[in-house]
């Protein structure tokens, strides 16, 4: 069996580097959380001893712990309805001046931070947000507003972290958005505003439902941003504070491990994780993946 | 006909308005990389003096100067720049050979293994990270750049289904008529298949690059020593130490220096992102 399919040994042999890669990387590291959760590393001795459920424990005791869960649902709830619905508005912008000189440097310039490093996001906004002499700061005074303490005020930090992130961040979506409605046939659209059809409802019965598989892939990978690499921004931004008011579970994970060497514990934070992720996903699938109508 | 033009001037008093909020939203999102271009260039007493600046003032390269006195940039960026073209070959190198198999091969377990790698799409890494770093310090490969390379190659599920959904898109003739040439399963590989998606696979390595360019969590974990840092790394390291953040001119030198070389992966790349998402 050589014709135009590959035989089972040469597609094995095609597929196996990247089976084997996934597997030790990414499949391996998730059973050894398991039980990392149930052990206790010991740094001087480099040893472990099993430690039962001691570590979920501490975990769960910790207050740390429920502020950083806490504040991850807030990232959750304010950045995915933020980064999802922001970008289809501006591409819906762009679409609709399409063909104008001016529309790719839009594009380009609202695309611009994408390239930019989550912690490098964090240290270009630092100056910017200077309680002391930052430039925010001098616009607010021009304006006649109070000054603000921005990343150190502990009732706007969490804010400004979510601001620079979806700073960041939305451009990618937005790329993702337009490109999805840029192949939406434009005489459907037309014959929707011949019919009477105004703005939001030419979008919510033409654009939502075609673009809709770019919906969801968009939906659920900004999930993933918004848990993950969040963090570099957190780091460089606030290192978790003021008062631990902007820390998230993967940021407590990150201390508990390196910072403090309590790998069980950090086990544990992850296994919190994966399942808030597995949820978050399952969720989606169930009753957002539904209503894709795939062309 | 009245009714029309009054359609018409209302069309373009909706056009002028999209462009003013369009106008507005860029301005905005570019106004800080604006601002740290200007400052990477401008003397950083007159930085602390009057932040604000659209433009650089007494234009100079100190800042540069200065922060690589601080800290070995240059190392950081060349350890960047390393670390990104390995991160990115090396998933390309596992991807598309994956995908080929995975589109045009057989074997009754091609599904299951398809499932099982574009899975991982949605697994955080925050989910690996501890055991990793584990294997990492018992292998002695602490403070090494592979320790920061290899592990971060195996993000691969979405390469996966992209280059497959590509080469599934492929007419079906162009392989048969390859095979009665006597061209094998891999020759297809080689002769079919790669020149034709070619046009696709510089938008996923300069996406793959920018991935790796921006790896924070684990290279803090595993680049302990300042000369071994990347600059995304490094950055956190710059703006710390500063305390009272007041050599703003040397930090926004370093990140500009971040930026550079992910603005000229993506300008080279530009057409083909274009031509890759245009069809999803």
């Amino acid at each position: 069996m050589r014709g135009a399919h590959g035989g089972s040994l040469q597609t094995a042999g095609l597929v196996a580097p990247a089976f084997f890669a996934v597997a030790v990387f990414l499949y391996l590291p998730i059973a050894a959380s398991g039980l990392l959760a149930v052990l206790d590393y010991h740094p001087a001795t480099r040893a472990f001893s099993y430690a039962g459920l001691a570590n979920i424990e501490a975990v769960w005791r910790d207050p740390a712990f429920r502020v950083a869960a806490w504040n991850t649902l807030v990232y959750c709830l304010v950045l995915v309805p933020a980064q999802v619905v922001v970008p289809l508005l501006l591409a819906l912008g762009l679409r609709e001046i399409a063909g104008s000189r001016l529309a790719p440097v839009y594009y380009a310039c609202l695309f611009a931070p994408t390239l930019v490093s989550f912690s490098v996001a964090g240290a270009v906004w630092l100056p910017l947000l200077n309680p002391i002499n930052g430039v925010l700061n001098e616009m607010l005074i021009a304006i006649g507003l109070p000054p603000s303490r921005w990343h150190t005020d502990a009732r706007a930090a969490l804010w400004v972290v979510c601001v620079v992130t979806f700073w960041k961040t939305f451009g990618l979506n937005l790329v993702l958005w337009y490109a999805a409605l840029m192949t939406i046939p434009r005489e459907q659209i037309e014959a929707a505003r011949i019919d009477g059809a105004g703005f939001f409802r030419r979008v919510r019965d033409i654009d939502i439902p075609l673009a809709s598989p770019t919906a969801f892939f968009i939906l659920v990978t900004t999930v993933f941003t918004t848990l993950d690499d969040i963090v570099g921004i957190i780091d460089v931004l606030t290192g978790g504070g003021p008062f631990e008011r902007t820390t998230n579970l993967p940021y407590l994970l990150w201390q508990k491990g390196l910072v403090f060497f309590q790998f069980g514990q950090a086990s544990v934070v992850a296994l919190v994780t994966i399942a808030i992720v597995a949820l978050l996903t399952f969720v989606q699938f169930r009753f957002v993946e539904r209503r894709v109508t795939y062309a | 006909m009245r009714e029309v033009a009054a359609a018409e001037r209302r069309r373009r008093t909706a056009r002028l308005l999209v462009h003013g909020a369009l106008a507005i939203a860029s301005a905005a999102t570019l106004f800080p990389l604006v601002w740290m271009l200007a400052a990477a260039f401008t003397p950083n007493d007159l930085i602390l003096a009057r932040p604000f600046r659209l433009w650089p003032e007494q234009a100079t390269l100190a800042n540069f100067a200065a922060a690589s006195e601080a800290y070995p940039i240059w190392r950081w960026l060349w350890n960047s720049l390393l670390a990104a073209a390995a991160v990115t070959a090396g998933k390309l190198a596992l991807s598309l050979p994956a995908a080929y198999a995975f589109a045009r091969g057989r074997h009754r377990w091609r599904d299951a293994a398809f499932g099982f790698v574009i899975v991982t799409m949605a697994f955080p890494t925050v989910m690996v990270i501890v055991p990793t770093y584990l294997a990492v310090v018992r292998l002695g490969l602490v403070d090494t750049l592979p320790a920061l390379i290899v592990p971060s190659i195996p993000y691969i599920g979405f390469y996966v289904f992209f280059f497959r959904q590509a080469m599934k898109a492929l007419p079906p003739e162009m392989f048969e008529a390859a095979s009665l040439d006597g061209a094998g399963f891999l020759r297809q590989f080689v002769d079919i298949a790669l020149p034709n998606v070619a046009h696709v696979v510089p938008a996923l390595a300069a996406f793959a690059f920018l991935g790796a360019w921006n790896i924070f969590l684990w290279g803090q974990l595993t680049l302990a020593s300042v000369e071994n840092k990347t600059l995304a790394v490094g950055v956190a390291l710059f703006s710390d130490i500063e305390g009272a953040q007041s050599s703003w001119g040397p930090l926004m030198a370093v990140n500009s220096l971040a930026i550079l070389p992910v603005l000229v992966v993506f300008l080279v790349a530009r057409r083909s992102i274009e031509r890759a998402f245009a069809n999803r």
